[in-house]
């Protein structure tokens, strides 16, 4: 009898602003959780469970995890070849996030000049970005080739070397390698990111800079890198978290070698954990790994924010 | 922007036009080049341009040996999936976040950014035991679950930003006519945001074609093999020695998605700038 009251009155009443907003806030809620759902099992569920994995013992040998507490962390941070791909990541992520910055720059300048041609150039730019990693592994590897490469080729003729350089069964050749391949890869997106910065640029600014003789160099200077400030940080931050999370192209240029001089932490984490088998290891390398990414991501997300 | 009367801008602007598209572009012209190379051709000291003469052997042994095909097919399959579920739970989520208010909002909205701070390879570590757990280890289905903790949270910043932008007043007068919210999301809101939604799905289908990781690691059979890892087992290897081949075996793998970007390019780029960076 009670619930037909309350449907009548449901049904008779005008809906008050107050019962319309908890419908709403239920609707919100409902269609909230298929990506929560999704999030807290394939994210937030793996990365706790690694976090706790990280004071176990837990390799092929054990049946079970057996708990040490900080043992893995100590293991970790006294052994100077893992505590050596945190040098080889920031050689890589400060190399790669450099030259792509500033290519990227370059080339959304260039490309923000209207020209003949302009809209060939742009649409082309995207190609380095879609082509599968393997596939841009492939095509560098085949440059880079110590024998019949075509980059060898050009240096030799230019007189730049004397003999092939074996880019990759080299320290030194394998880290360029990787470099170029990634900054390779990513000026497209980044050009994208500084054109879209340069879309609120004044014109009039700098018009009237023109009148008082400022020369080309002198805009970039004094207008045009101070506007694009706020999106250099961004997308610095964006484009080191993507580089310290990289795995793809390394591992099909490289495999981390020679011997272990391109293992970054994507890297060592993954053949702690799917050729050594050594999940505890594996996770506790992954552990500090996060708390590496960790300032770059609250800065980015502060930003992301700021204006809402 | 920058005025090139006097020679010396127009050389500057023209050299370093010059040099960076070559960067760009050679690369690619040199693939391709030499995927229609013949071996003589490829492999001596000295190369060649332009192939001498367009040979086609490659691309037949690409096709006819190994798996490519059903590869591409697994890829394809995976990608398009993965992507077209990441898309309908980024819509459903950003739109719960742009146009709703209520107290945990934005620390749930946090949280599902927050993904990016977990490396894919991190996560990884235990999303293999969870899928063995479940019988997912090495299935098409399994991999496209997976795939959904590469482009989420940054799908869900993206149409977040698209809903922010539509008038609430859209949604305020339909629900004046009495439609539910349910039906004002898939009558009203969805249909005029089908480009962000496009866009969300290009970008999400990126993530997970372009994988290596994953692919490589929860796939472990020939028949569920997608062609990341397929290409790298095939062709790179110690003793690999068919460049031609594996520049080949590239184009093709690489065509199908080259031709929908170039068709779709224009409002992907626009799109995917103003959700990451805005």
């Amino acid at each position: 009898m009670d619930m037909v009251s309350i449907k009548d009155r449901g049904l008779k009443r005008p809906k008050t602003e107050r019962s319309l907003k908890a419908g709403d806030r239920r609707f919100a809620y409902l269609i909230l959780i298929p990506a929560m759902t999704a999030f807290m099992v394939m994210v937030f569920y793996p990365f706790v469970d690694a976090m706790s994995m990280s004071f176990f013992q837990f390799t092929i040998y054990d049946m079970e995890p057996i708990f040490i507490g900080f043992d893995n962390f100590v293991t970790v941070l006294t052994d100077p070849y893992v505590l050596a791909s945190w040098v080889t990541t920031a050689v890589f992520v400060v190399g790669t996030t450099l030259l792509t910055m500033t290519f990227g720059l370059a080339w959304a300048l260039l490309m923000y000049q209207d020209f003949h041609g302009r809209a060939v150039f742009r649409t082309m730019t995207l190609l380095p970005w879609i082509l599968p990693s393997t596939v841009s592994a492939f095509v560098w590897a085949w440059m880079l080739n110590g024998k019949y490469g075509v980059v060898n080729a050009m240096l030799l003729s230019a007189g730049i070397v004397d003999e092939n350089i074996q880019f990759l069964s080299n320290d030194v050749g394998a880290m360029v390698a990787i470099i170029l391949t990634r900054t390779w890869i990513s000026i497209p997106l980044f050009m994208s990111f500084f054109l879209a910065g340069l879309q609120g640029m004044d014109f009039q600014q700098i018009e009237a800079a023109r009148l008082d003789g400022a020369g080309n160099l002198t805009i970039v200077r004094r207008l045009i890198l101070p506007h694009l400030k706020p999106v250099f940080l961004v997308t610095g931050a964006l484009g080191m978290i993507g580089n310290l999370q990289q795995f793809d192209i390394i591992y099909a240029l490289t495999g981390g070698g020679p011997i272990r001089a391109t293992t970054v932490l994507s890297i060592e984490v993954f053949k702690q954990a799917f050729e050594n088998w050594d999940l505890g290891m594996a996770s506790t390398i992954g552990v500090l790994w996060v708390f590496t990414l960790m300032p770059l991501v609250v800065f980015y997300l502060r930003s992301l924010f700021k204006e809402d | 922007m920058f005025e090139l009367r006097s020679w010396q801008a127009k050389a500057g602007f023209m050299a370093l036009l010059l040099l960076i598209a070559f960067f760009l572009f050679f690369p690619v012209y040199w693939a391709l080049s030499s995927a229609f190379k013949g071996n003589g051709e490829l492999y001596q000291m000295d190369p060649t341009l332009f192939p001498n003469d367009f040979y086609l052997g490659h691309f037949m042994t690409a096709i006819s040996e190994g798996n490519l095909l059903l590869q591409l097919k697994n890829s394809l399959l995976t990608s398009t999936s993965s992507a077209l579920l990441n898309a309908a739970l980024a819509s459903l989520a950003g739109y719960s976040f742009a146009k709703f208010e209520y107290p945990a909002k934005k620390p749930l909205m946090l949280l599902i950014l927050s993904a990016q701070m977990f490396p894919f390879g991190v996560l990884l570590i235990s999303i293999y035991p969870m899928l063995q757990a479940v019988n997912l280890l090495d299935t098409k289905l399994g991999l496209t679950i997976s795939y959904i903790v590469f482009a989420l949270p940054v799908s869900t910043y993206m149409m977040y930003s698209y809903f922010k932008q539509l008038p609430n007043e859209l949604i305020e007068a339909a629900k004046v006519d009495g439609a539910s919210n349910l039906k004002i999301f898939y009558r009203i809101v969805m249909p005029i945001s089908f480009p962000a939604f496009i866009t969300v799905t290009l970008y999400a289908f990126m993530w997970s074609w372009n994988d290596l990781l994953y692919s490589m690691t929860l796939i472990t059979s020939e028949e569920n093999r997608t062609v990341g890892p397929g290409l790298l087992l095939r062709y790179i290897n110690e003793n690999n020695s068919d460049w031609g081949g594996a520049m080949a075996a590239s184009f093709l793998a690489a065509a199908p998605v080259v031709v929908v970007f170039a068709l779709l390019q224009k409002q992907f780029i626009g799109g995917v700038t103003s959700g990451a960076v805005k």
